[in-house]
């Protein structure tokens, strides 16, 4: 950002008599990004547009609609049951992007070294991202299946359990295993994004500081991981964004099961608007999430930005 | 001249034609894919014997509402739809359906009509539903597991601790086979299956117009009591806690299980897709005997503002005829004519009879948020049956379930 308004600064400085190629190519770029433009306005702009008149409206899937102003935002702040799916969203975050991180370095700190087969490894843990997030669920639905499915059987018959042991009828058992579950489908791709950092960093820089005497920690410590800021920047917004939207995996595994305990902010937004058909009260709280999603984003931006301020 | 003639008379034949083409209808019906095993076969019949035609879609269960909901508001609602009895009232209030109160007044056998449908059919004294299909819930045994138990095959539990001595009986044949069986995270099976104990005791878990919620009540904790403690004892599978309705009637077909509360619906599945299970099938007992059942079954209902209202008479008047019920039933969906049941059912299999009486006998919960409080899976009722048949906190799973329905009823349709 601060890098494009210094060269929007200088731009006085150049000669006048070049202005009128870079009006040209002002217009060549608008036209270039148009299709952009425009799919950004019918896809995003316009539906948060609609999103946020419905918000305004008791708006039921079926009948009429009526404008009833900001009714759905105070009734937002007596909803109990989304403030709990909220806090259960942050913990749910927390936990999972912790979990997470503590997967996919370690996995890119082995991947990124040359060493034999290591396109063979990076193939294998980046696969599970390439399964779209309920098919994964379905296949976990019936690996966690207390009768039809691998462990609860399998756990029985190595003696690990006397019977057989229902993993999704408690809350701990059932959200760890969608913890287990999430980390085996995404920590791949927070590899691969973690590994562009790490290659990213001069091996100059490592091999000046191994002459140094620096130990592995602390060429770790004080050279990849500030080196990293951006990509580990990237790597947990995109984490922490996912995390808060979770819907799939807890719809389908555990249909906010056991006793919706179980049951996220986004699960909730959906029960409003498809279950009990409250669309404008749906569009309400969607409107809340995305600034709640907005704020903590600019946190992490502003927490993980560049010390120099560059 | 000749060739004018026969020029004319071509275009007159043309035309004649094009008259006969559009005097012959189509229809679009849906029904929910429980209706599957009944609904094909009678749009057919109707079909053949017809110049209009009905033309069908099978809907998922848990979509209908939504998909109905989603196309009316897009313009694209079918003319008629089979629907769930106990939305009907939510769809009228909406003002989804066609107001048919003339039509089925019209109905010489209306008073014979089954009263559970046309109840839940009425909105603010008006009709918008007629009875399609019905369904009444029912207690099922396994005879063959009875009989290797030691107990009379041919007699079913008449009361709870009834109940319970034979669940326990079979379970002691031990190996993978259980006493007894439920969707312990199925809110719409068990206020199908799970409210007549309490009614048979004579409970109510909602007030007769649907205004309060009655949650708390001794024949409500009695009920919990049988349920919990054969969850204590074991007789229950494992995976009756997370059950989300899949293995409602599946688990019982297996063939492990000794007893089940189910449907009708189990009669003409079972006679068609296990015929080797030897079962019986009696009413949904009370604490100390009596008897009660869900009177279930879809209503049809007509689309706002369908031009193709007539079809939908000439069909729903074939489906009211002996012909039409006597081919439901024999699909397994009960007569929902009462002059015509026994008429219809008498060369079926005499288990149907129980089955229809228990229909004849049952109740039906009135409420414009029934989806709300009861039948969606984080509703109140789907949360508090698995907290008091599974959970430690009987009480309190009790107390907030009552305040969350009441906070839903008062609320509305938030209309």
């Amino acid at each position: 950002m601060s890098s494009i308004t210094a060269k929007a600064g200088a731009m006085p400085s150049q000669p006048v008599r070049r202005r009128a190629k870079v009006d040209r190519s002002h217009w060549v770029g608008l036209l270039y990004i148009a299709p952009a433009i425009l799919l950004v306005t019918v896809f995003f702009v316009i539906p948060l547009g609609m999103t946020a008149w419905m918000s305004l409206h008791n708006w039921p899937l079926m009948g009429q609609h009526r404008f009833i102003g900001l009714d759905n935002y105070l009734a937002i702040t007596k909803d109990t049951r989304f403030w709990n799916a909220l806090k259960f969203t942050l913990y749910y975050t927390v936990i999972v992007t912790i979990a997470i991180f503590a997967v996919a370095f370690p996995l890119a700190l082995f991947v990124e070294k040359p060493r034999p087969m290591a396109s063979v490894y990076r193939t294998a843990f980046f696969m599970p991202v390439v399964v779209g997030f309920a098919s994964a669920s379905l296949l976990w639905a019936w690996l966690l299946n207390v009768d039809s499915g691998l462990f609860s059987p399998a756990a029985q018959q190595l003696g690990l359990t006397e019977k057989k042991f229902n993993l999704i009828a408690t809350f701990n058992p059932a959200f760890w295993s969608i913890i287990v579950m999430v980390v085996w489908k995404v920590a791949g791709f927070t590899m691969v994004i973690l590994m562009t950092g790490l290659q990213s960093i001069p091996t100059e820089l490592q091999e000046a500081a191994k002459i140094d005497g620096a130990n592995a920690w602390q060429r770790f410590r004080t050279i990849t991981l500030p080196l990293m800021r951006r990509t580990v920047a990237l790597a947990l917004i995109l984490s922490v964004a996912g995390s808060i939207l979770a819907f799939d995996q807890f719809y389908i595994l555990l249909r906010g099961g056991p006793r919706n305990s179980t049951i996220t902010a986004v699960y909730w937004i959906f029960n409003q608007s498809f279950v009990s058909f409250k669309l404008g009260y749906g569009a309400a709280l969607s409107m809340v999430l995305l600034v709640i999603l907005v704020v903590l984003s600019l946190i992490q931006l502003r927490l993980l930005r560049n010390p120099e301020g560059t | 001249m000749k060739r004018l003639t026969s020029l004319l008379a071509a275009t007159a034949t043309l035309l004649s034609m094009t008259a006969l083409a559009s005097a012959a209808e189509t229809a679009n019906i849906w029904v929910r894919a429980d209706g599957s095993n009944f609904m094909p076969q009678i749009v057919e019949a109707f079909n053949k014997s017809h110049e209009n035609q009905i033309k069908l879609d099978i809907i998922p269960n848990a979509e209908l509402v939504q998909k109905y909901a989603t196309s009316a508001a897009g313009g694209t609602a079918p003319d008629g739809l089979s629907l769930d009895l106990i939305y009907t009232p939510a769809f009228a209030a909406a003002g989804q359906l066609e107001d048919i109160t003339d039509w089925a007044k019209s109905l010489p056998y209306f008073k014979d009509l089954s009263p559970a449908h046309v109840k839940t059919g009425t909105y603010k004294d008006r009709i918008y539903g007629l009875p399609f299909s019905a369904d009444s819930s029912v207690l099922i045994w396994n005879k063959k597991l009875f009989k290797q138990a030691g107990l009379d095959p041919d007699k079913g539990p008449t009361n709870f601790a009834e109940i319970a001595a034979d669940a326990e009986k079979v379970a002691g044949l031990g190996g993978d086979i259980k006493g007894f069986y439920f969707s312990g995270a199925c809110g719409g099976c068990n206020i199908f299956t799970f409210t007549p104990l309490i009614w048979a005791s004579g409970g109510d878990i909602l007030s007769e117009d649907g205004s309060k919620a009655t949650l708390d009540t001794p024949q409500m904790r009695d009920a919990i009591a049988l349920y919990r403690g054969m969850v204590d004892k074991g007789l229950v599978p494992e995976g009756a806690k997370t059950d989300s309705g899949a293995n409602f009637f599946a688990a019982f077909a297996a063939g492990n299980i000794g007893i089940a509360p189910s449907g009708a619906f189990a009669i003409g599945a079972l006679n068609t897709q296990y015929k080797d299970i030897d079962y019986g099938v009696t009413f949904l007992p009370g604490k100390d005997g009596g008897s009660s059942s869900f009177a279930g079954g879809d209503n049809f209902v007509v689309t706002k503002g369908t031009p193709k209202l007539a079809v939908l008479k000439e069909f729903l008047d074939y489906a009211y005829s002996l012909e039409g019920q006597t081919l439901l039933a024999s699909r397994g969906s009960l007569p929902v004519r009462g002059d015509l049941a026994k008429e219809a059912l008498k060369d079926l299999d005499p288990r149907y009879q129980v089955a229809a009486e228990a229909m004849a006998k049952g109740r039906t919960p009135y409420s414009v948020v029934f989806n709300d409080i009861i039948n969606s899976a984080n509703g109140p009722w789907a949360q508090m049956v698995n907290e008091v048949f599974f959970g430690d906190d009987v009480d309190g799973a009790l107390a907030n379930a009552q305040e969350t329905m009441q906070g839903i009823i008062d609320a509305g349709t938030g209309q």
